[in-house]
């Protein structure tokens, strides 16, 4: 079992793909595992990056430090685990709580990135998330942590998955409440509940940055990825439609493609971070795959034709 | 984890998914348990005798009768072994119980806010945490029976008690080091995951 130790805790990881080719380091939501991103390990091979990735502490086979780790805990063990395994210049993806320690990784390791690609994620609560965290900490706290997988499921996934994966949802969440130890998921949502806005840092983050937003993500919802886009200059922010939060887990097919699309630029030059918005074709296997965003992109509502 | 918990992890999840959940294992687990439980509602008795401004008295109060409630569940719901051998190993396993984690030292004196305290609460956190049956199964086996059925009540109630001890060990002031907090920590979580493995070690070594 590949375990990285630096010095006091375990970090489990995965590592994929021919040396040599751009790395691409996940780094896992809430209540994720390394197993979730499964079909990435051969999907972005296929696509020319190596993927690593690995259980952020408190969670899978990680080290589960009980007294609690910040987010720049997180991005410093990241860095050390880069630093381990010889990795000089990773392209950086973090989901949701992970979107948040790659974010503080680019801000404090801006010498070690080849790229950022902050996805469902945030770098402050709105009211809203701050009424989900809420909810979600207590769900854990008060009543426990399959009612805190239940309340996940409908913000994660959209309908359509949800009703064509009803027996599957059941065995997710024996899985997750099996392979998760309660008190490493609760330090991690006590430090949202401790959270200090980051957006003053984003000024600091000058790498290529590629930022991912689902239509329907209610849990971090669309103001919140155009933030990133506004403060980080060097982005460009593509929107994902029919999906919810979690679409990396529904359609990594696509996800994969768009990073390694993303790789691709970076690494040949093409790369333009001109904090324009992109939409995703309706048909995720067309090409072009991407369009140019009309209209406002913070509506969910097209603009009524002029009488 | 070290190699050899996770062997002793492997080869109780492959038993589980081949044995049925018989007397003998049923009897074996509740008897830990209760263990377990007993140890913690001793010491959580003498949370009683503290005022009621006392900032741990409310978290605790409760803990003491949950877990004398779910000592009498469990042994409400287990069908009982008839090998005198499985009850001889039960209590061994339980006299190293009391002498590894030194529950005993936590029965003297009164509670006050001091390293022994400390030292109970993070040992008290590793029972909950630590002591876990429900991922060694298969994850599409019923829990339809009345002692599988304890076992969940009795893991979901560990999450919820250990809210406290998460709270008092990470906010009480006792004057601890934060390194100090953490090798207390270790250290308990160590004798807890040994005496556990131990258990199921000796479980899995029915089929031999």
């Amino acid at each position: 079992m590949p375990v990285f130790n630096d010095g006091k805790q375990d970090i489990y990881y995965e590592l994929y793909g021919a040396a040599g080719t751009p790395v691409v380091s996940l780094v896992n939501g809430l209540s994720m595992r390394t197993s979730h991103w499964a079909p990435y390990f051969d999907l972005l091979p296929k696509l020319g990056c190596r993927v690593l990735t690995y259980d952020l502490l408190g969670q899978g086979q990680s080290s589960k430090p009980v007294l609690g780790v910040s987010f720049e805990e997180h991005a410093v063990h990241l860095a050390a685990l880069h630093e381990h395994l010889g990795i000089e210049k990773p392209y950086v993806m973090g989901i949701s709580f992970g979107g948040v320690v790659v974010l503080k990784y680019a801000s404090l390791f801006p010498e070690r990135i080849g790229g950022l690609l902050p996805v469902s994620t945030f770098s402050e609560l709105d009211e809203q998330l701050r009424c989900h965290a809420h909810n979600l900490y207590k769900a854990i706290t008060r009543v426990g942590f399959e009612f805190y997988l239940e309340l996940l499921m409908p913000l994660n996934f959209t309908n359509r998955f949800l009703a064509g994966n009803r027996a599957l949802t059941e065995v997710i969440k024996r899985v997750g409440v099996n392979s998760n130890e309660l008190y490493g998921i609760q330090n991690l949502m006590e430090s949202l509940a401790h959270f200090e806005s980051m957006t003053g840092e984003l000024g600091d983050i000058h790498c290529p940055t590629l930022i991912m937003n689902a239509e329907y993500d209610a849990l971090t919802p669309r103001h919140l990825h155009d933030l990133l886009r506004r403060k980080i200059e060097n982005s460009r922010l593509v929107l994902v439609p029919h999906m919810a939060h979690a679409f990396t887990l529904e359609v990594p097919d696509l996800t994969a493609r768009l990073i390694a699309m993303f790789v691709e630029q970076v690494e040949s030059g093409q790369w333009r971070g001109d904090q324009t918005v992109w939409q995703v074709d309706d048909d995720f296997q067309a090409e072009p795959l991407l369009h140019p965003c009309q209209g406002n992109h913070l509506r969910f509502l097209p603009p009524l034709a002029a009488s | 984890m070290a190699g050899d918990s996770r062997e002793i992890r492997t080869h109780a999840k492959q038993y589980f998914a081949s044995h049925r959940f018989g007397p003998d294992e049923q009897t074996r687990i509740c008897l830990f348990l209760q263990g377990v439980k007993g140890i913690n509602a001793t010491i959580l008795a003498k949370v009683e005798f503290q005022p009621f401004e006392w900032l741990p008295y409310k978290f605790l109060h409760n803990q003491c009768f949950k877990e004398v409630e779910l000592s009498t569940l469990l042994g409400k719901s287990t069908v009982w072994s008839t090998n005198p051998f499985v009850y001889l190993d039960a209590t061994n396993l339980n006299l190293s119980l009391w002498q590894e984690t030194d529950a005993g030292s936590y029965l003297q004196g009164f509670l006050q806010l001091d390293r022994s305290f400390y030292e109970y609460l993070a040992l008290s956190q590793a029972f909950m945490a630590d002591i876990r049956f429900l991922p060694l199964l298969p994850v599409d086996m019923p829990l339809d029976t009345p002692f599988l059925q304890t076992l969940k009540e009795v893991e979901e109630e560990n999450g919820r008690q250990m809210q406290t001890q998460m709270r008092l060990l990470k906010d009480l002031d006792v004057g601890l080091e934060q390194a100090e907090k953490e090798q207390i920590i270790e250290k308990q979580h160590k004798a807890v995951n040994g005496l556990f493995e131990r258990l199921l070690s000796e479980i899995t070594a029915m089929e031999a």
